[in-house]
């Protein structure tokens, strides 16, 4: 028998698929590799190889290899590092995760390393495992996932003539064009959404900021409502379409009242 | 699969949609059939649309049944003041081969998946919170299987029956995070429900 080369890397289960009788096939996101997508056989019975490790926004150590170019990864082993216990037992942050992982399966590619993509991962699944559940936590890691997956969008000037945000009277938020506009600009773009100076001016801020001081950012109610109004609209332009678990977490919200 | 005549080919097509069936495999099942008297292929393909044709919901707990009410929803022996609600078939049948458990069920017939678009109102829920309005249920016996999707399924339901005097229990220890029901030991499963924990 041929010894096929062992990869190892950290990751994080993006979602799986079930397949045949007890296999799984699993797309992760690595720290070394990037995304990858993977069939652990006998995933669903195997307590041995797999330590019930894939689990979605599990953190694990995986080892992997691949039978020949341009065909699935075979996961031969997984260990659990993180089960993130707190999040599971809270409704609302396992939606949250879930949201998590949907979108940053949108915003990567297969096979393109990005290790501060990673790191943002464990940031928030950390932040969300041991701090209570805000929102707005949710608006900073959208920004940050799509700043990394190169469409930032341009909060500091008009996009279209350049003038800062400390000289626009009214801004809003034009998804198409990737920023904000000013009064004038806007006139020529009927689909753009209203943002006060204080809302753009919190997001750039927690833009930079680490993870672990965002629940200290205290947004009132209308920032928060803008802010996600603004990347409810742009989120959906750049991907060109809506995510399914956004749908799904609004029937729960509705069912909760 | 081209040197095949198209009407093997098309079986071979068919087989194939079989989860965990691959062409070879399917290949090697029509080649069987191709050799196996006509007697057994007749059954066979009977049998198929009989199952298609027969089965149905169970109009109470939506198990999968021949009648408008299951085997478990007709039998007076069952206790009917308990409901366990389970993701699957599969699930309920792994509890009932216990031997451990005298209640009746729920099936949901999936779990919550946001990614895959799967809410709320994609699960059999609504039956469910009739069933328990009507007053004669005592506890609700949450055995969804202990995955994140599981147990967010679980989370939503013990949310939904918050404000009702009702028992709402667990499927205890023993099976481990990630495991499916499907796959559980009798002995384990005994375990698990005797010990299921009020939550
Ligand atoms: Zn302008
Ligand atoms: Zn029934």
């Amino acid at each position: 028998m041929i010894k096929r080369p062992i990869y190892e890397a950290s990751a994080f289960v993006l979602s799986f698929l079930d397949y045949g009788e007890s296999d799984r096939i699993v797309t992760f996101f690595t720290d070394k590799y990037g995304k990858i997508k993977g069939i652990a056989k006998g995933a669903r019975r195997s307590k041995k190889r797999f330590a019930n490790a894939i689990e979605l926004f599990s953190h694990s150590r995986i080892l992997f290899s691949r039978n020949r170019k341009d065909s699935l990864f075979l996961i031969e082993n997984s260990d659990v590092i993180d089960h993130y216990p707190k999040i599971r037992e809270d409704l609302e942050k396992t939606m949250a995760a879930s949201y998590i992982i949907e979108l940053a399966a949108h915003f990567t590619a297969e096979g393109k390393k990005s290790k501060k993509t990673f790191s943002l991962l464990k940031d928030f699944f950390e932040f969300l495992d041991r701090k209570k559940f805000t929102e707005e936590s949710l608006r900073f890691f959208e920004l940050r996932l799509i700043k990394l997956s190169g469409y930032e969008p341009v909060l500091e000037v008009c996009v279209a003539c350049n003038t800062p945000l400390d000289e626009i009277k009214a801004p809003r938020f034009s998804a198409t064009d990737g920023g904000i506009v000013c009064v004038e600009c806007s006139r020529q773009r009927p689909g753009s959404l209203p943002v006060s100076v204080g809302t753009l001016k919190m997001l750039l801020m927690g833009k930079e900021m680490e993870m672990e001081k965002i629940h200290r950012l205290n947004l009132s109610k209308q920032s928060s409502r803008e802010s996600k109004a603004i990347l409810e609209s742009f989120i959906p332009f750049i991907l060109g379409k809506e995510l399914k678990s956004v749908r799904v977490l609004k029937e729960i919200k509705r069912l909760m009242v | 699969m081209t040197g095949y005549a198209p009407p093997i080919r098309r079986l071979i097509r068919e087989l194939n949609r079989f989860p965990g069936i691959g062409e070879k495999t399917a290949t090697r099942l029509a080649q069987f059939i191709l050799k196996s008297p006509e007697e057994n292929a007749k059954r066979l393909a009977e049998s198929i649309i009989e199952v298609k044709k027969k089965i149905r919901f169970c109009s109470t707990c939506f198990n999968l049944t021949e009648d408008a009410l299951c085997e478990i929803c007709s039998d007076p022996a069952r206790e009917n003041g308990i409901i366990c609600v389970v993701e699957n078939p599969d699930s309920l049948i792994a509890i009932e081969e216990s031997g451990s458990y005298s209640g009746t069920y729920h099936v949901l017939h999936g779990v919550l998946s946001p990614a895959d678009g799967i809410g709320p109102g994609s699960l059999r829920l609504t039956e469910l919170m009739e069933r328990i309005s009507e007053n004669t249920v005592k506890e609700v016996f949450l055995a969804t299987n202990p995955s994140v999707q599981g147990e967010s399924t679980a989370l939503l339901i013990m949310k939904l029956l918050r404000d009702k005097d009702i028992r709402v229990t667990r499927i205890g220890l023993g099976i481990p995070v990630g495991g499916d029901l499907k796959y559980v030991d009798k002995m384990t499963m005994a375990k698990a429900i005797e010990f299921r924990r009020g939550i």
